[in-house]
């Protein structure tokens, strides 16, 4: 059964190998490179000059924790969304499940920008509260990092409750009955049964809003601005406006690894929780 | 487990020759496409100017389709140079003089053939170049928000004005705008090419007033459209498209002069259609189109001799081609030796 099926994957095979592997080789091998052509052999020294600069590693770090807290507020927001989409009727269901998916369906370019027009200096939030007289001058809720954090919340939702949902809505709802006629109150329903159930996509939504995040290059750079130095500006300054093109694969390589790190860190942890449940 | 996704030698064969054919498809696509020309351009001012203006004007010329690309210089410079050999991603490139540096210097445009342009020797000799001809000229000074800043800002000085706290604006130094505002500010507090740190010491002392750094051009446009920042060295054209959208923003000269540096077009090496990229150029030079783009919103500043000097330049900038000629430049090979020592140190110091 498994023989035939191999051809099946070849088209998607060989789109890999030329659209990822191969410029992943050429990645590699040019951040290897000594020369700017190349020619002058192999060397290590970009990857000595990046990690061996604190100011360097304070970036990819801020990067990671950028994430880590999108992440969070993410899952923060998602949990809740995702639960109600499992427990509303068919057509309140279908409908929600619109709601969620929507902002996917516009370009992250619109969808950043309207965040600009709300979190800016006379945006629509500090003018309601302006308004209100919560406060007497604006806040500076643009270029600053919990906007950054907020709007790649709003921005990778979806990928955080579409996971946590396919979990929630295959979940047998006689386990909570089972759980609430033994004696658990809702909370500990909750935490005791359906949240180890649903690790499993709450890890996946974890990877997926995770690794979008940190590399929202778009979002990062207009809400954040300049100031606010992530990979992915760093990235880009070293290639395009350095012109130092070994130097940006060499971080961009230790930025995929460090990624990959941490992916396969949630990914442990999803396992030990599979075999503790 | 795993031996499902092992491949035998003819399947893994196929998909290297699938890979082969990808590899050759771009190939056939240009040669489809002889026929049409496709133009970097700037975002704002540029973009439109050459979509109304010089696009027509092209068009009544020369039967064929042309595209037009907003990429910013020193994205055309990576892209060209990642194309190298190969045919390249657009045929006319727009560069401000860093840019031309890096480009000649990586082989990446051709010697203008001047001969083949016949309004190339109507530019003023100091608008004529070997590497392309300069059809236009920016400069930057002082923008604010009438609405918000009733007294004009004078000098480059009063962005250190505690009452601008939380409201001025800069651009990160990817743009020459940035770049040249770095090196005026330095020069003005006595700074030289060897030594910036009167430059960012002054950056560091404006840091709590700084409302924003744009991560690049197109993001700054859109702060002065929320009304983010009041005030920000900016550039003349830029501000005067802004204005004719109805942004409240006005360009003053400071006390000090104005910067300013040329803007030129370029025909790509390796072109498949060097021919229209001429065609396309010399347009630009026509008195005609340049006079055109002298006017609002886009004003434009000539480099064809035929063409006299008016509208909003001459209120705001220079009265005559003589006195634009006067405005201090910059020294820009010094500055693209050093752009990314000063993008490294920028990133560093002006930080939250």
């Amino acid at each position: 059964m498994a023989a035939p099926r191999a051809p099946l994957t070849l088209p998607l095979t060989a789109l890999f190998a030329a659209g990822f592997v191969a410029p992943l080789c050429v990645l590699l091998m040019l951040s290897l490179a000594a020369g700017d052509d190349g020619s002058a052999g192999l060397t290590l020294a970009q990857y000595a000059r990046f990690l061996g600069d604190r100011f360097n590693l304070s970036v990819l770090g801020s990067t990671l924790l950028l994430g880590a807290e999108a992440t969070l507020v993410c899952l923060l927001f998602g949990f809740p969304v995702a639960w109600v989409c499992a427990r509303a009727g068919a057509r309140w269901q279908s409908v929600l499940i619109f709601l969620v998916v929507l902002p996917i369906l516009t370009s992250v370019v619109v969808r950043t920008f309207s965040w600009i027009v709300i979190l800016g200096r006379q945006g629509l939030l500090n003018q309601i509260l302006l308004g209100l007289g919560l406060i007497d001058a604006p806040l500076k809720l643009l270029y600053s990092e919990a906007g950054v954090v907020l709007v790649l919340a709003q921005v990778q939702m979806p990928l955080m409750v579409l996971p946590i949902l396919t979990v929630l809505s295959r979940l047998d709802p006689n386990l909570a009955d089972a759980s609430r006629a033994l004696g658990a109150g809702e909370w500990r329903t909750l935490w005791r049964v359906t949240l180890p159930l649903v690790m499993p996509g709450i890890i996946a939504g974890c990877i997926l809003s995770f690794a979008a995040s940190i590399t929202a290059f778009v979002t990062q750079t207009l809400i954040g601005g300049a100031r606010l130095l992530y990979l992915p500006l760093f990235i880009y300054q070293q290639a395009v406006g350095a012109n130092d093109w070994p130097f940006a694969a060499a971080v961009s390589v230790v930025f995929m690894i460090a990624v990959l790190l941490v992916v396969v860190l949630l990914n442990g942890f999803g396992r030990r929780y599979e075999k503790h449940v | 487990m795993n031996e499902r996704f092992l491949m035998t030698r003819r399947e893994l064969l196929m998909a290297g020759g699938a890979l082969a054919l990808g590899a050759l498809l771009p190939a056939g696509r240009a040669r489809a496409e002889a026929g049409k020309l496709v133009a970097a351009t700037y975002p704002g001012t540029w973009s439109e100017a050459h979509r109304n203006v010089l696009k027509p004007a092209f068009q009544k010329r020369v039967d064929a389709g042309v595209t037009q690309s907003i990429i910013l210089g020193t994205d055309q410079v990576a892209r060209l140079a990642a194309a190298k050999g190969q045919t390249p991603p657009f045929d006319v490139a727009i560069f401000d003089p860093p840019q031309v540096l890096d480009a000649v210097r990586q082989g990446l445009i051709a010697e203008y053939p001047a001969a083949q342009s016949p309004h190339y020797a109507e530019l003023l000799p100091v608008y004529q170049d070997r590497w392309g001809p300069k059809v236009s000229m920016q400069v930057i000074g002082l923008a604010y928000n009438p609405e918000r800043i009733r007294t004009p800002p004078k000098r480059w000085d009063d962005l250190w004005d505690p009452q601008y706290r939380g409201r001025v604006g800069m651009t990160a130094l990817n743009s020459q705008l940035g770049l040249a505002f770095l090196a005026e500010l330095n020069r003005l507090r006595g700074g030289s090419s060897s030594d910036f740190e009167p430059a960012f010491r002054a950056l560091r002392e404006l840091l709590p007033a700084l409302g924003a750094v744009a991560a690049n051009l197109g993001a700054f446009a859109t702060l002065w459209q929320q009304e983010q920042i009041d005030i920000a060295p900016y550039n003349f054209n830029f501000v005067q498209t802004l204005k004719a959208k109805g942004v409240p923003v006005e360009f003053v000269v400071p006390e000090t002069g104005a910067v300013a540096w040329h803007t030129s077009l370029h025909v790509v090496a390796g072109t498949t259609v060097p021919e229209l990229a001429v065609q396309y150029i010399d347009t630009h030079l026509d008195p005609l189109v340049q006079a055109a783009m002298m006017q609002p919103p886009y004003d434009v500043i000539p480099t064809n001799g035929k063409v006299a000097l008016a509208g909003a330049v001459t209120q705001s900038v220079a009265k005559t081609q003589d006195a634009l000629a006067a405005l201090r430049g910059v020294d820009w090979a010094v500055l693209t030796e050093q752009r990314s020592a000063l993008i490294e140190r920028f990133n560093r110091e002006i930080r939250v």
